[in-house]
């Protein structure tokens, strides 16, 4: 009974040790040179990138504190700009973000396809968080992205594209508060897990320009990516890949049902024959 | 009872990397083919002594293993993919069972002992003593319970489970100082060990062995390189794959069952 128990938490505890790994905490990593860019916002402002694979969605969080954790800074989102999020593992895992990730508790329900965490570099480039969200301490002008995806590290898993702070929080915006408007969920059809590897080229290109690209019009303080824009969205025409390998068993299953089936003969065979072979001695 | 045969190291290195399989994977594939092979060892080289009516014990564990694990999804959300995860996870369980209770039933425990390096012996004493209470246990009740029926004696239900539980403690108590007695006898815990017939690496043995290593590191393989699919998608369902080259290499894990067993 208790390895019952220890199997059923396995999965909790793993993603809690995901969540409380921060040996090393990873603080501001862009907080020189990005403070300047959010200083014409009022009070102190962070970057959101949300990248579910079909699309990716930047906010422009203000923040109710000097630093906040990965875990507040979506909440914030979420309430400045109706981001749709679920936590798991008590709060301390991020499960769903716009509409892509598990429903549940298990933030690992869909392994090996989970929500990776970055930090931006703040000059563009993003580096694969050490710690959790909840341990993380995102400050003014700093940048965290999470990315829909498979691969354990930073090596393997997709990064989001390239963004720094003044992308998402524009300099120049006289109301940081951002429009009700801008973050909408993603279509409930998000990309299957198995889908993911494969749509990775529709998702590159377009959305990060458009990230790239400061919009001049001082209203424009959250940016979209084109696929969450209007239905011409690139990107999300791209995303609808089949799901994999949903057709039938493959050849393969039909050699594994063979070779059980032919395990099993031969030990109901051989125990016929030892028993007969007991009862005959 | 004492089974010569095969170097119990053998079973040892079949069983850990059987396990190892076991524990890299949620293939349903390639945990019921698991299933198969542990049951066609198990036919093929049981010990036809207490410790392999275990077997059954620790099959229907890994039942009840599976059926919790499953269970246990209704603490949560209730869905098609958690359901699938969840029985998964507890097949995965169940077949890591299955495969010890094979270990148990095809070795002696007490074989282990003498393997162990001499300043390991204790702890290697203590790790068969537990390892072979559940066969004693069982053993125990099945002797009990046939002393029973040969005085007539049919209790049935919640009342029957002291008349069972004391004189099966009871016998314990007697068997591990009888045990503990003879041992003594014999210079255990004088830091001496018996060379006395000492088990020789047959090609039995190596045949178990090294086709298990070679099963262990094809999975092994498959879980760093990410060339094959060790855990299938539950959301949504799809049909598990099943690679050939696994597939074989679950074949290298049913060659105990091929090795002809001597009769002692």
């Amino acid at each position: 009974m208790p390895t019952v128990a220890a199997t059923a938490l396995r999965r909790p505890v793993a993603a809690a040790l995901v969540v409380v790994a921060a040996s090393i905490p990873m603080i501001l990593p862009a907080i020189t040179g990005a403070t300047s860019a959010c200083a014409a916002a009022t009070g102190p402002h962070a970057a959101l990138v949300i990248d579910t694979g079909a699309g990716t969605h930047s906010f422009c969080v203000a923040l109710d504190a000097t630093t906040v954790s990965g875990i507040h800074l979506i909440e914030l989102a979420g309430t400045q700009d109706h981001l749709a999020y679920g936590f798991g593992s008590g709060g301390q895992a991020v499960c769903r973000l716009a509409g892509v990730g598990p429903q549940g508790d298990d933030c690992f329900a869909d392994y090996p396809d989970y929500w990776g965490y970055w930090h931006g570099d703040g000059h563009g480039g993003w580096t694969w968080s050490s710690s959790g969200a909840a341990s993380a301490r995102i400050g003014d002008g700093a940048l965290d992205a999470w990315v829909w995806g498979s691969g354990d590290s930073g090596t393997t898993h997709p990064k989001p594209p390239p963004a720094a702070i003044h992308d998402v929080c524009v300099p120049a915006a006289p109301t940081p508060a951002a429009s009700p408007s801008s973050a909408r969920s993603m279509p409930p059809a998000a990309p299957s897990s198995g889908a993911r590897s494969s749509a990775s080229p529709g998702r590159a290109d377009p959305s990060t320009d458009a990230t790239r690209s400061p919009k001049p019009s001082g209203e424009a303080v959250v940016k979209r990516s084109p696929s969450d824009g209007p239905p011409t969205a690139g990107a999300l025409a791209a995303a609808p890949n089949p799901p994999p390998a949903s057709g039938g068993p493959g050849p393969g299953l039909l050699v594994a049902i063979v070779l059980g089936t032919a395990l099993a003969g031969g030990g109901w065979l051989r125990s016929r024959s030892s028993r007969r072979g007991r009862s005959a001695g | 009872m004492d089974r010569r045969s095969v170097h119990p190291v053998a079973w040892i290195v079949w069983a850990t990397s059987a396990g190892f399989v076991a524990f890299v994977t949620t293939d349903p594939v390639y945990l019921l083919l698991l299933w198969a092979v542990s049951w066609f060892v198990y036919a093929s080289h049981r010990v036809d002594a207490d410790h392999a009516r275990s077997f059954r014990l620790f099959l229907t564990g890994a039942l009840v293993a599976v059926t919790l694990r499953t269970g246990l999804v209704f603490f949560g959300t209730v869905n098609a993919a958690n359901t699938t995860f969840s029985f998964l996870e507890g097949l995965r369980l169940g077949t890591i069972l299955v495969i010890f209770g094979t270990f148990n039933a095809v070795t002696d425990p007490f074989g282990l002992v003498r393997m162990a390096p001499r300043h390991l012996h204790e702890p290697a004493l203590a790790a068969a003593l537990a390892l072979s209470i559940a066969p004693r246990t069982v053993a125990g009740v099945g002797r009990v319970r046939e002393a029973q029926r040969m005085r007539g004696i049919r209790i049935h239900g919640a009342r029957a489970l002291p008349a069972l539980a004391v004189p099966v403690l009871e016998r314990g108590m007697e068997e591990a100082h009888t045990l503990a007695e003879s041992m003594d006898a014999r210079g255990h815990g004088a830091g001496r060990r018996s060379r006395y017939r000492p088990q020789p690496w047959t090609g039995a043995a190596l045949l178990i062995a090294l086709p298990a290593i070679g099963a262990a590191a094809a999975f092994l393989a498959a879980s760093v390189g990410g060339w094959a699919v060790l855990h299938p998608q539950t959301s949504p369902i799809v049909w598990p794959e099943a690679d050939p080259l696994l597939l074989a290499a679950i074949g290298l894990l049913a060659f105990p069952g091929l090795v002809r067993r001597t009769e002692p």
